[in-house]
């Protein structure tokens, strides 16, 4: 073994040193983390979003079932890597994959509802009687109407995002029950118990069309400063 | 050290005195790694194997239906070792609570696993020597045990399961 | 006849084995790491780590043959697992291992550190050691984790995304830890990939070199093993101190005169390594 030689670091040494470790850090160092970071630099700078935002059909509002929720699936077209639109405009003769470009959520609709806070079953459901004699051709007051006593719910559960089922007790009390850690909701989505903590979220962009279509856009309830909980799963 | 290349296996020199500073330098018994600790690391590596081959055709590896974003009536469960975590968060309802039962206890818990050789710096190996680790350290082991035993309860026990 | 072709034959293997030692010193090596003396009381014990290695060994192993199948997309994923369930030659056993030999390596992991923890095999001089251990359990559970999620079936989905939730309600970075993850605001082709690339290169290529580490901390301060390892050594030390006592006390001597902490002349314990 040969002895060790410790030259003494010059002041060029130093500065030749010192602009290596900058240039070759610089280059190795922020480009890869922008690269990696970069949905979030989008989702959380710029507030992009993946997901379309025009109007999705979901439903026909004859469907809703007067006294329990159903559950409708919905589908986002989304933009995630090799999802674009980029993509398929580029060559629209291909058809390249389906599946990668939307996403489908599933949506609980049911009609607004007055609770009997001793049983817990439901009281007086706001279905407007109009309903009964038609199905479209719906005036601009009734889709009014409508609009504002229809429940648009995610069925992504307020706590972890699990997916939420309708469930009648054994004394015919209906609840929304998350099949992960039990949190509960009425039929408006209310919460009811376990750990979740909020309602369950409400797509807030709804319209009603003549024909009776219940469309949607993206787009929850968020309070203000809790918006890092979200359905994620669209 | 006690022990060198030209000693190699065989036993210390007994002359040595012993002294707080060499007690732990080298057990009372010795065995070369190679053969014996050797032959026993291959028979409980040959052991795995074999029960890992033997339970991948008598119970392969799950695969259920394909990912449903859009399901209503799927049960997610977490894999069995995440069980006590999972279980866990049962007990902390509401936004704070949330956070403080998902991330800011298992963090502290994470902190003070690498802390463990700084907080615990007596001289003693002993679990009976150092009582307030092992107590902790069996406390821990039990609450795992317990949330796991709550979370299979409460699995088996959930309705449409 | 017989004899001279053996005398050759060893003549060649000795120089075989000379040759590789004078170029590369690995007969040296092999000894050190051949014939170190470990503890005889607990060896059966102490095959935990090794259990650990050799379980992380499969994974490296069955993980690869997996990926000459595996397909990361949201559309074929699952279809490429089905495959290799269905059609591959052993598909059933390599992706069978795989499985197993991660759900055994989250106990033998559990009893390793249990182990550990009780014999307190964490002390000076191997705290870095522990330190080491905790970051690869943090890192087999992000693998553990991250591999549920490519199957792309309903149990590794939606675990998945209970996960990623749980991470946003981490203060402060709770958006950004999901952003992250899902690679951008809602699961999809992006989710997939990156999940893919954590657990097939990022965490592997983490995991390697620190086990290396732990195998390096382990080797430079030798297996401890647990207290009972020790117990003739220490009672000797018992004998010798109580002895010293009991000689300081006919001499009329105050033992905690001039020293005070009992250690002899040096009067530290930094030296014992």
């Amino acid at each position: 073994m040969t002895e060790l030689q410790k030259d003494p670091i010059t002041r060029g040494d130093f500065l030749g040193f010192g602009l290596l470790g900058t240039v070759v850090g610089a280059i190795l160092t922020i480009p890869p983390v922008a690269f990696v970071l970069s949905p979030v630099i989008k989702t959380d700078l710029l507030g992009e979003s993946d997901i379309d935002e025009g109007w999705q059909e979901v439903a026909s509002v004859s469907d809703i079932p007067t006294d329990e929720p159903a559950s409708f699936t919905i589908e986002f077209p989304i933009e995630q890597i090799y999802a674009g639109p980029d993509v398929q405009n580029q060559f629209p003769d291909e058809k390249r994959s389906d599946e990668e470009f939307t996403l489908k959520n599933a949506v609980w609709l049911s009609w607004k509802s007055e609770i009997n806070h001793d049983t817990g079953k439901i009281a007086k459901v706001e279905r407007p009687s109009f309903l009964d004699e038609k199905s479209s051709g719906f005036s601009e007051s009734e889709r009014e109407e409508l609009k504002k006593n229809i429940n648009v719910l995610s069925n992504s559960c307020a706590h972890l995002g699990c997916p939420v089922r309708w469930l009648i007790n054994l004394d015919g009390k209906g609840e929304f029950l998350c099949p992960c850690h039990g949190g509960l909701y009425d039929i408006n989505g209310t919460y009811e118990g376990g750990p979740p903590p909020r309602d369950m979220y409400r797509y807030v962009n709804v319209k009603i069309e003549e024909d009776g279509k219940l469309y949607v856009k993206h787009g929850y309830d968020i309070e203000p400063g809790l918006d890092k909980q979200q359905p994620y799963v669209v | 050290m006690v022990y060198n290349a030209a000693t190699g296996k065989a036993k210390p020199v007994e002359e040595e005195i012993i002294t707080e500073e060499n007690v732990y330098d080298r057990p009372d018994e010795t065995v070369g790694f190679f053969p014996t600790q050797v032959l026993y690391d291959g028979y409980v590596s040959a052991f795995l194997l074999i029960a890992c081959s033997v339970l991948s055709y008598y119970s392969p590896a799950p695969l259920s239906e394909p990912a449903n974003t859009a399901t209503v009536d799927y049960v997610p469960r977490p894999e069995w070792f995440f069980f006590f975590y999972e279980q866990m968060l049962m007990f902390f309802p509401g936004y704070a609570l949330i956070s403080f039962g998902a991330v800011a206890i298992p963090t502290v818990f994470i902190v003070l696993l690498f802390a463990l050789p700084w907080l615990d710096r007596g001289p003693s190996y002993s679990p009976m020597k150092r009582p307030f680790a092992s107590v902790i350290g069996v406390l821990v082991i039990v609450t795992v045990l317990l949330n796991m035993l709550l979370a299979v309860s409460r699995i088996i026990n959930f309705p449409g399961q | 006849m017989i004899g001279r072709a053996r005398s050759q034959a060893a003549d060649a293997s000795k120089f075989v084995v000379d040759w590789m030692e004078h170029r590369t010193g690995v007969v040296t090596h092999m000894e050190h790491f051949l014939y170190e003396p470990v503890p005889k009381r607990g060896a059966w014990v102490y095959t935990l780590g090794s259990a650990c290695l050799f379980l992380i060994a499969l994974q490296f192993l069955t993980g690869i043959l997996l990926l000459f199948y595996y397909v990361p997309t949201t559309d074929h994923a699952w279809d490429s697992v089905y495959y290799i369930m269905n059609d591959a030659y052993f598909g059933v056993l390599i992706r069978g291992i795989h499985y197993w030999s991660a759900n055994f390596l989250m106990a033998v992991i559990g009893m390793h550190m249990a182990q550990v923890f009780f014999s307190g095999g964490y002390k000076a001089p191997r705290e870095l050691n522990w330190v080491v251990g905790v970051v690869l359990l943090l890192l087999v559970i992000g693998l553990a984790f991250t591999g549920y999620l490519l199957r792309w079936d309903q149990d590794g989905f939606w675990a998945s995304v209970v996960g990623m939730k749980i991470g946003s309600y981490s203060p402060f970075i709770g958006g950004a830890t999901i952003h992250f993850l899902l690679g951008g605001d809602t699961v999809g082709p992006a989710t997939l990939s990156r999940f893919f690339a954590i657990h097939v290169w990022l965490l592997p290529a983490a995991i390697a070199p620190l086990i290396g580490l732990h195998l390096y901390l382990l080797r430079r301060h030798g297996v401890f093993g647990s207290e009972s390892e020790y117990t003739e050594r220490l009672a000797k030390l018992h004998e010798t101190q109580r002895l010293e006592e009991y000689s300081r006390l006919e001499m009329g001597d105050d033992p905690y005169d001039d020293d005070d902490d009992r250690y002899g002349d040096n009067g530290s314990r930094n030296g014992r390594e």
